[in-house]
């Protein structure tokens, strides 16, 4: 997995971004969102990731301008996040395909490819081409209120990449697909950034986050939790982890010895492992028993654990 | 009914629809700013003027593209939900309408009269559910089952999706309303009996101005009144001098039939004040005078067809004759006149006074009650004029529909539509009585006081500074009912059907040229209010 350096171009930009909802009297209901700043960089695979209630979906659509932020500053590609021009160079999947279920697969794309503006060669061949990638050709003709919970994911996906976009918002992605989709699905986030694309992403499946993500971002109650590389969030610190090639009985014995002598001791022949469950799981339970607790290991956020 | 049509004068509709613009875009405004300094606070200024200049620009950024496409998915929307199940009402309704209209045992014009009504009714009632329900659904449908997240994240500006939605609706209406319009005329054509088909027609009248002479012969502003409570009708008096006199303009060649005749329609009530002479009904002289030469020539006695209308066909070359004396005519033998050259001035002016013959008896009459007949304009043309305003009509209800559901949810906008609509067709009026003041007992404190006091509304009310509070909170109160009064459009203007089933012609002009205007005038504050609501409404919030 490439990575990407702190000196590349922010694509999101959030400073401080609160979201409070209100009743019908101005009166506060939630705080959805509170002071949160992070930034995604060019061509990076960003995880958004928190348990149910915690921004992550409300953040995705105050960066598309759906939802107005009650405190701070989103920059999108450059621009505002009520900008329509920005809309020009994102593509967005949302949670659920929220697609016009009336509508062929084929009559669905010219539609999104007509709102780019685009001519009808431009669409027919884009259309053409997502048909292929989100394997959906032999239904092309089928209106979506016919297609299974994944094809529409799909179809919703191949909607999100009409315009070839630059930046790709993946509101759970592989939510309702099958193994084969739900790898179909990462090998295709995978191939986007391959191809220079910025993807934030967030999704409840933590195991495809870990797969395809370089940094995360777990948000809990609306505020940032921890932030930083995945290979680095997931590191253990205490351990000690040499990687050689295969070792005889004797071998292993041998340096159980060495490690003895230096007074240390051989817990486990395995590599020590963690994984992205376990650390979302702790991340949650510490900020039930510490609120104020952060763990953030990002070298370009300077803001470091309380 | 007065069916004179009023000449729409266009200047004076254009400054109309200035004041409803600019009046609109204000409310707009005020509307708008009102809801970012609610939702956002403080903050809400500063949006509002980012508001005003991204507004500027999103209409000049306009993608005719981006709308047709909208305009196309509402269209494929409406038709894949079935909206075009009210062809099946239609189509239930028209196959059993004959069952119900007995048409055959009425008289021709009474039986097209009954049957265009019905067909234009039926039309209008039946597509205006239709424009309301699609036009006040689809929005907050969009917004309910986030399929507008997916556009809305596109380039695509809010304007444009009230733009689209707009057009597309009103497409689909239109659409609906061609094919029943086609429907209803060829079952009009079908199932008018062939006696009656020749009132399938437009007449095309030319009202002249009414005066009236006494029975000594002095001019009078309007005749005998024979005891109706109604005072619609005049009445003169037989074998006297009383005359009524109509008074045309702009008469020329062009009047006459293709058989060079002129046509005169009355339809002159009779009042008896004895049986007078059986198996005849009262008999009427028109004299025809030049205004300018003072040229008198009278026509052949004729009966007063009774209830109903009569047609009568002066040939252009009249016989020299007399006024009728004692129910005879003197004519001056082998002398004639040439009714265009030598009764009609050449200012195109041309005199016709009627005359009762029967001593003792009344004729009636009121000024639309005699009109020149010009060539009939078809029938065709008059009801597809009548389906231009009703298509007009349509329209407006989706542009207000739109407006509303952008910022209400389906069934709350298709409330404040369908009782705007309510309003404009049926309360304008009593809006109107409410808005000159002219009306007893004052204005609606007033009004309270007096009722809870037992007051007469002509008695007179006390004065010191309570009072005077009182008639300035009725003044704002009035001047309050005079904007909703100048919100709500009128839709009388939308309604032709009388004139087609009476077998007049539906003047563009007065009729049809209104109509498109007063849609024309609701469609731009529609379409920024629309496009406000939905540039500072949050989509997700619930």
């Amino acid at each position: 997995m490439s990575t990407s350096g702190s000196a590349a171009e922010p694509v999101i930009e959030i400073r401080n971004l609160t979201k409070v909802y209100r009743d019908f009297w101005g009166r506060r209901k939630v705080r959805a969102v509170n002071s949160l700043s992070l930034d995604v960089k060019k061509g990076e695979v960003f995880g958004l990731l928190g348990p149910n209630g915690s921004g992550k979906t409300t953040t995705i659509k105050m960066l598309l301008g759906l939802l107005f932020p009650t405190e701070g500053e989103i920059s999108i590609l450059g621009r505002p996040a009520t900008d329509v021009a920005k809309n020009e160079r994102i593509g967005y999947l949302p949670e659920e395909s929220y697609l016009y279920r009336f509508l062929t697969a084929e009559e669905t794309l010219d539609f999104y490819g007509r709102l780019f503006d685009m001519p009808a060669s431009v669409r027919k061949e884009r259309t053409e081409k997502l048909l292929s990638l989100v394997k959906i050709t032999h239904a092309r003709k089928r209106q979506l209120k016919e297609y299974s919970k994944g094809m529409t994911r799909r179809i919703g996906l191949a909607q999100a990449l009409i315009n070839d976009p630059d930046l790709v918002l993946l509101d759970e992605p592989t939510s309702g697909l099958d193994p084969l989709g739900n790898r179909d699905m990462k090998d295709l986030i995978l191939q986007l950034k391959e191809q220079g694309k910025t993807v934030l992403m967030c999704s409840h499946l933590l195991a495809d986050v870990q797969d395809v993500c370089d940094r995360i971002a777990i948000l809990y109650g609306g505020e940032l939790k921890v932030l930083g590389r995945v290979d680095e969030l997931l590191k253990s610190r205490d351990e000690t982890q040499i990687l050689t090639s295969k070792l005889s009985d004797d071998a292993i014995n041998e340096v159980r010895a060495v490690l003895q002598k230096h007074g240390a001791s051989l817990n486990q022949i395995d590599h020590p492992t963690s994984n992205l469950e376990d650390l979302f799981l702790k991340t949650v339970q510490e900020s039930v028993e510490r609120p104020g607790h952060r763990v953030i290991m990002d070298d370009t956020t300077r803001s470091r654990g309380a | 009914m007065d069916f004179e049509p009023t000449p729409y004068n266009i200047p004076l509709g254009f400054l109309y629809w200035l004041i409803v613009t600019g009046f609109g875009t204000i409310v707009v405004l005020v509307v708008t700013l009102l809801a970012l300094l609610i939702t956002r606070g403080t903050k809400g200024f500063g949006d509002f003027l980012n508001l005003l200049s991204s507004a500027a620009l999103d209409i000049v950024q306009i993608s005719p593209r981006r709308v047709g496409a909208i305009t196309r998915l509402t269209f494929l929307e409406a038709i894949r939900r079935r909206a075009l199940l009210v062809f099946v009402v239609f189509a239930i309704l028209f196959m059993f309408a004959g069952w119900f209209l007995s048409g055959g045992t009425l008289v021709p014009d009474f039986q097209v009269k009954l049957y265009v009504s019905f067909v234009l009714r039926a039309i209008a009632w039946l597509v205006l559910p239709v424009a309301l329900l699609l036009s006040c659904w689809g929005i907050p449908e969009d917004i309910k089952q986030r399929s507008l997240h997916t556009v809305v994240t596109k380039p695509v500006r809010r304007l444009e999706v009230v733009l689209g939605r707009m057009l597309g609706f009103g497409l689909i209406n239109t659409l609906v309303l061609l094919v029943m319009a086609v429907a209803g005329y060829v079952w009009l054509q079908q199932q008018i009996d062939e006696k009656a088909r020749p009132e399938l027609t437009c007449r095309r009248p030319v009202f002249g101005q009414l005066t009236f002479l006494d029975r000594e012969g002095k001019p009078a502003a309007t005749g005998i009144n024979v005891g109706d409570i109604w005072e619609y009708r005049s009445y003169i008096e037989g074998a006297t001098r009383a005359r009524a006199i109509w008074k045309f303009a702009g008469i020329d060649e062009s009047a006459l039939n293709k058989d060079g005749e002129l046509i005169l329609e009355n339809r002159f009530s009779a009042f008896r004040s004895h049986k007078g002479q059986m198996g005849r009904s009262l008999l009427y002289q028109l004299v025809f005078v030049n205004p300018e030469t003072g040229l008198r020539v009278g026509t052949q006695l004729r009966q007063v067809a009774e209830f109903r209308g009569r047609t009568d066909a002066i040939p252009r070359t009249l016989p020299k004759a007399g006024e009728a004396i004692g129910g005879k005519i003197t004519e001056e033998a082998g002398e004639t006149v040439d009714l265009i050259n030598d009764l009609v001035s050449p200012s195109g002016e041309l005199v016709v006074e009627a005359v009762c013959i029967d001593p003792g008896q009344y004729m009636g009459m009121a000024r639309p009650d005699l009109f020149i007949r010009t060539p009939d304009g078809s029938f065709l043309a008059g009801y597809a004029k009548s389906i231009l305003g009703l298509a007009m009509m349509v329209l407006l209800i989706v542009f207000l529909g739109v407006a509303a559901s952008t910022f209400l949810k389906g069934p709350v906008a298709t409330l404040l539509t369908f009782c705007l609509v309510l309003v404009g067709m049926t309360a304008r009026e009593f809006m109107m009585t409410i808005v000159s003041g002219r009306f007893e007992g004052g204005g609606p404190i007033e009004s309270v006081y007096r009722i809870v006091l037992h007051m007469n509304p002509t008695q007179e009310l006390p004065t010191g500074i309570a009072f005077q509070s009182m008639h300035l909170m009725d003044l704002a109160i009035r001047q309050f009912v005079w904007l909703i009064f100048q919100i709500i459009p009128n839709f009388d203007y939308f309604n032709m059907a009388p004139y087609l089933a009476n077998g007049f012609d539906v003047s563009f002009n007065a009729s049809v040229l209104p109509s498109i205007a007063v849609t024309l005038a609701f469609f731009l504050p529609c379409l920024l209010l629309g496009y406000f609501c939905l540039r500072v409404r949050e989509l997700e919030a619930k």
